[in-house]
């Protein structure tokens, strides 16, 4: 390894020598059979063979082989072994960065169960210990870092936000009662949000805010730490992520709320829910779940009453990757609309084998790959043509800016919607006078 | 980088559309922008929310919050989506010339 910098020396550290013998044999254990190419909608809807995931693996095993194997030292062509170069680092970004959401279908697919994700996530980890992550997914990180939320948003048009908010909710239920509580400690729920929800798109808060009081719960949010959002997941800076995820187990942990609820966020529901524990290596004194899961547990045990007859327009379902397939949740959405809506369809195929809504993996943020994740969007957009549904309903912030995108693009003529918003709609409240207030028992 | 060509006039943009240089912005720029998104003609409640988030982008350097833009230009929010169908950010920033906006947009 003579001559290297002393960044790809941390580089290849990654690689070859990890702390367990996960990623050797992720690594090593390809046998080409490419089942995996058509899982991927990079190569389906380009039908370039660059983009087939397991050439993704073979790019990080010939640079393994060159380091860490005795042919690869000695033989390297014998091997197709690769050395860490600059024409091998801008095909590390293109293809781990540029060519994927990492939205896990290609793992799901492998015959032999290499886990092709997390093996491109380690392929990501390389190229940001080098300086490599493309310039606007850093710019994101970066104002997480430097401002507690992804869009830099200033506290104080954060609760000016929220105090208009309130003012809308308190109006809608006709209840001054009615609140969107900040900073409160002892509470059961501590609720997160996605910043580009009070920034641009705060229906879903609305819509929050008003299940929150029908289910009479004991809530807060937080205006020090508020994002559930976590970009470093994607750029795959440990240190980082470590750091974004830090910010909210404390301040979970500072206001002693029993439970931290995350917004309808695929990725942040990953990155905290499931990588956290093991970003930080502590066990969790809160229950962490998503607000998918709340919502089910609203409905389920009558915390809420719902009419559905007030969702009556034909409704589809788009499942987030990082929440169905990488998290298990699958269940949970479709108890919610099977109680909220009277007419779900489902798309073909969903579940645990959906197809991304092709802005995962921190594309929606990098211009850079701007036009092919249009491109692999479409496939998207034909499987919601293909429904005849009226509207699309996503847990998950980011898919629903690119649904938004490939609903203008494809012409589909849909309304796209959280899963909170349908809720909201089909929400039953009880009569306002029934509701106790302070001024009324005094 | 990339070029976006609309009525024969070409613009440097981002891989997402987002003017290049947000200073060549100016009101027939924001008309051929709103052209390639569908909105055929930029009507005066257009006109109220693109100035209004130009005006606080150069003053402030960052795009309004969505309830700036509702208080201003009194629209409701509801409104405001169905004038730009690509949202706030996507659709009118972009139409306002400004830089795209990180994190889910």
């Amino acid at each position: 390894m003579n001559g290297l910098s002393a960044q790809k020396l941390k580089a290849l550290q990654l690689l070859t020598q990890p702390k367990d013998s996960q990623l050797i044999s992720h690594v090593n254990s390809c046998v080409h059979c490419g089942l995996c190419a058509e899982s991927c909608m990079y190569y389906v809807a380009t039908n370039d063979e660059r983009f087939v995931p397991a050439l993704k693996v073979d790019l990080l095993s010939t640079i393994y082989q060159r380091y860490s194997t005795v042919t690869g030292k000695f033989l390297p062509r014998l091997v197709k072994a690769r050395e860490l170069d600059d024409a091998t680092i801008q095909e590390m970004v293109d293809l781990f960065f540029g060519s994927c959401t990492l939205c896990g279908r290609c793992t799901l697919h492998c015959s032999i169960g290499v886990d092709i994700t997390y093996l491109v996530r380690v392929g990501r980890a390389m190229l940001a210990s080098m300086g490599f992550v493309p310039a606007t997914l850093q710019s994101t990180v970066n104002a997480a870092l430097q401002t507690g939320n992804n869009m830099a948003i200033p506290t104080e048009d954060f609760t000016s936000t929220l105090s208009w908010l309130e003012d809308e909710l308190r109006n809608e239920v006709q209840d001054p009662q009615a609140s969107i509580p900040l900073n409160q400690p002892d509470v059961n729920v501590l609720y997160t949000l996605n910043p580009r929800e009070p920034r641009f798109f705060p229906l879903s808060i609305s819509a929050m805010a008003k299940i929150f009081y029908a289910a009479k719960e004991s809530w807060t949010l937080s205006t020090f730490m508020y994002d559930v959002t976590n970009y470093a997941y994607f750029s795959c800076n440990l240190e980082e992520a470590v750091k974004i995820a830090e910010r909210l187990f404390n301040e979970t942990t500072n206001l002693r709320a029993k439970r931290c609820v995350l917004a309808e966020c695929g990725h942040g529901s990953r990155a905290f829910r499931w990588e956290a524990p093991n970003y930080l290596q502590k066990l969790f004194s809160f229950d962490t779940l998503t607000s998918v899961e709340l919502l089910a547990e609203y409905i389920r045990e009558g915390r809420i009453k719902v009419d559905k007859d007030k969702n009556q327009e034909t409704v589809t379902l788009h499942d987030p990757c990082n929440l169905v397939r990488e998290g298990g949740i699958v269940d949970e959405q479709r108890y919610v609309l099977n109680h909220t809506t009277t007419t779900f369809v489902e798309m073909t195929p969903h579940g645990l084998d959906n197809l991304c809504c092709g802005g995962g993996g921190g594309q929606l943020s990098m211009s850079e790959y701007g036009d092919r994740r249009m491109k692999i969007g479409e496939l998207k957009a034909e499987q919601i043509r293909k429904t005849g549904a009226a509207t699309v309903v996503t847990p998950c912030h980011n898919c629903v800016d690119q649904l938004i995108q490939i609903n203008n693009r494809f012409k589909l003529g849909v309304n796209i919607k959280t899963l909170a918003e349908i809720v909201a709609d089909a929400l039953v409240l009880d009569q306002p006078a029934v509701t106790p207030s302070p001024t009324q028992k005094a | 980088m990339a070029t976006m060509e609309i009525d024969g006039r070409a613009f440097e943009v981002d891989g997402d559309g987002f003017l290049a240089d947000p200073y060549i912005w100016n009101e027939e720029v924001a008309r051929l922008i709103a052209k390639y998104d569908g909105i055929a003609e930029m009507s005066e409640k257009h006109w109220a929310i693109v100035k209004f988030i130009r005006q606080n982008w150069e003053e402030k350097g960052m795009a309004p919050m969505i309830r700036s833009i509702c208080q201003v230009t009194g629209l409701r929010l509801k409104e405001i989506y169905q004038l730009f169908p690509l949202g706030p950010a996507r659709g009118a920033c972009r139409v306002a010339g400004l830089p795209k906006p990180d994190g889910c947009v």
